[in-house]
């Protein structure tokens, strides 16, 4: 076990190297000089004057090599400065630290939502296969999947905010302005998660140690608590990662729609501003979260089935 | 001694119907059966694929796959009928009175949980028992099946056993809660030679010990002569003949029961080949009212009663003592023997 953890750090030690050149070269590629936005953005106007632009240009480093400015960039972030935005001129990690907290919250909140009613769902559906409740959980979810967020979200504003006024319409003030912009999160995991809860517990119900379970004794839910269930999770663990990392860059359509200050505005105003200090922090960050998640999926994977080391 | 008469049994099969599908659309697998099992018994149920043998066993334990149902007939545990018995009821009984052992060991374990939650699951239902208080029975119990290093190994998954080791797990298990009967199918097919013998010893000296009974599902004949005590051949959904292993063995009364000798491994042709029963196992909607192995059987031909063999089943009778066959062609023969 300790031999698998060891190894598996060491590949996300690898991965987040290449991620941080990756990082650092992206706002290189697109073709927007960020000397002149910046200066377009403080003057109100093009500036075209040499001397302003290679002043800017000497204080933000970038006539300096690009290696000289990866290394010098890397060993600031991994003291966690990762610089000034350059709109704002305020630190990037205050930034994106605050951006990222709403967007865990989001995801968070309607990840548990999700997988706290798929679980039973799909449950349910697996022991009633083929009868009225399985296709009807079958169309809910399917309906899920194909309702627009910039559907759906509008909607509950106007049941629960403007006609029944019991929640915010939007805004990040409390608890009560995450319900709406969580409920609508949700309901796309929800559907995948009952699916993959139903389809996975089919397979744990024809499974033959179950059928051992109930010859020792053991009664139908019993043998589900005892044996099906940690079967069962292992998938719909994978799917909750992999929903989480997404979920992480933050919903630029829910975001909008409910003003929430998220990971999704962030990276949308860095990019169209070309804030490369910003948008270099915020990939790397990202990146490093989800690379951790899916590491410590994989531990934890192994550890409610054992079998699975000796595969990898 | 038919089913019905027997007083000894622990376990009684009697007119068990088991089918598949709705009334209209019904394929029985089990038509009439009629078994018992006594205390301290070691009885093997043979026949070839489709005969039903593992319905039987699904059957007892009420744990037919879905679509599978229970349409007549009694399973009677110590006089108790089990088909009368509702879910909880039964659950009461599974593990705690008549326990499982399966032809693939491997798959039957639970690839997440740990071999000693397992052993330990049946004793903790029947005597309420915490997990601390079932762990020294656990570990004597694995000892007792033949486990080295029993504390280490029940901690240990499925993954890490041979298919012999997790075969004594799973007879640990079975054993678990102290059963008075054990139905075991085909429980050393997928083994080795030396480990299969290794567990049917393991099997008779349980019975030896705790006065176990066993219904033994194979299709080895070799380990029917090693270890059964009585021998029931089933054909169709049907016992066709039953009786004491050695007569069975030595002196078959069916000619089915005599063609399966004759395409055992223990007897070659003159020619060195294997024999073969021709044919296959009919299925049930295509029978005849009369005998099923007719379409297949040489005896009926060679005494030409075929006619007969065609139009009424024949029932279990005597044969000697405790022998029974289903057969027209009994005491015609005058020793006919077939091919």
């Amino acid at each position: 076990m300790l031999n698998f953890i060891a190894k598996r750090f060491v590949m996300l030690i690898l991965t987040l190297v290449v991620v941080s050149v990756l990082a650092f070269l992206i706002p290189y590629v697109g073709d927007g000089d960020p000397v002149r936005i910046i200066l377009r953005s403080r003057m109100a106007d093009e500036v075209t004057d040499p001397a302003m632009i290679a002043a800017l240009t000497r204080e933000l480093g970038l006539d300096r090599p690009l290696s000289e400015q990866y290394l010098g960039w890397l060993w600031r972030v991994l003291q966690g400065d990762f610089g000034l935005s350059f709109t704002t001129r305020t630190p990037v990690d205050v930034m994106f630290l605050h951006a990222l907290g709403v967007s865990l919250l989001l995801a968070l909140g309607a990840l548990a939502v999700a997988f706290l009613l798929a679980i039973p769902l799909g449950t349910a559906a697996a022991v009633k296969r083929g009868r009225a409740f399985d296709h009807a959980t079958s169309f809910f979810t399917q309906a899920l999947v194909a309702i627009p967020e910039y559907w759906i979200a509008p909607i509950l504003i106007l049941v629960f905010a403007i006609y029944l006024g019991v929640l915010p319409s939007a805004g990040w003030h409390d608890w009560s302005s995450m319900i709406l912009p969580v409920i609508v999160l949700s309901l796309r995991p929800l559907a995948y998660f009952t699916q993959v809860a139903r389809a996975s517990m089919i397979d744990v119900l024809n499974a033959p140690y179950m059928m051992a379970a109930r010859a020792r004794g053991l009664g139908v839910s019993a043998s589900l608590l005892a044996h099906g269930l940690r079967n069962a999770m292992l998938p719909i663990m994978t799917l909750f990662s992999l929903w989480l990392t997404s979920l992480l860059g933050g919903s630029i359509v829910v975001e909008a729609i409910f003003a929430a200050p998220g990971m999704g505005w962030l990276l949308y105003d860095a990019v169209l501003n070309n804030d490369v200090p910003l948008i270099q922090g915020s990939i790397v960050v990202i990146v490093a979260l989800a690379v951790i998640i899916n590491t410590l999926t994989d531990i934890v994977y192994v550890m409610l089935n054992p079998a699975v080391k000796l595969m990898s | 001694m038919n089913a019905q008469q027997d007083d000894e049994a622990l376990l009684r099969i009697s007119g068990l119907r088991v089918g598949f599908g709705s009334p209209k659309h019904r394929l029985t697998v089990l038509d009439g059966l009629d078994l018992s099992l006594r205390k301290r018994e070691i009885l093997a149920l043979v026949g070839e694929s489709g005969s039903g043998k593992s319905m039987t066993a699904l059957a007892a334990m009420r744990l037919l796959p879905q679509g599978a149902a229970v349409t007549a007939g009694e399973i009677r545990l110590d006089g108790q009928d089990l088909i009368a018995l509702d879910d909880k009821a039964m659950n009461k009984v599974r593990g705690a009175r008549i326990a499982m052992l399966y032809q693939q060991p491997k798959i039957m374990l639970d690839p997440t949980a740990t071999v000693g939650s397992q052993v330990a699951e049946a004793m903790r239902l029947r005597w309420n028992l915490s997990r601390a208080e079932a762990r020294p029975k656990v570990i004597g119990l694995l000892r007792d099946v033949g486990i080295p290093e029993p504390e280490l190994r029940a901690k240990s998954y499925s993954y890490q056993l041979s298919g012999g080791m997790a075969q004594r797990v799973m007879i640990a298990a079975a054993l678990s809660a102290e059963p008075e009967v054990l139905i075991a199918d085909e429980p050393t097919t997928a083994l080795d030679v030396t480990v299969q013998a290794q567990i049917l010893r393991l099997l008779r000296k349980k019975r030896d010990e705790h006065g176990l009974a066993i219904l033994l599902i194979t299709h080895d004949l070799a380990i029917v002569s090693s270890i059964a005590d009585r021998v029931a051949v089933m054909y169709a959904g049907r016992v066709v003949e039953q009786g004491p292993a050695r007569e069975i063995l030595n002196a078959p009364s069916h000619p089915y029961t005599q063609a399966l000798l004759r395409s055992s491994l223990m007897q070659a042709k003159e020619d060195g080949r294997l024999y073969a029963i021709p044919g296959h196992v009919a299925a049930s909607h295509s029978m005849t009212c009369g005998c099923r192995f007719q379409p297949r059987c040489t005896l009926a031909g060679q005494l030409g009663i075929e006619a007969q063999c065609l139009s009424d089943e024949p029932r279990l009778e005597t044969v000697s003592a405790a022998h029974e066959s289903r057969c027209w062609g009994k005491g015609r023969e005058g020793r006919v023997h077939a091919v």
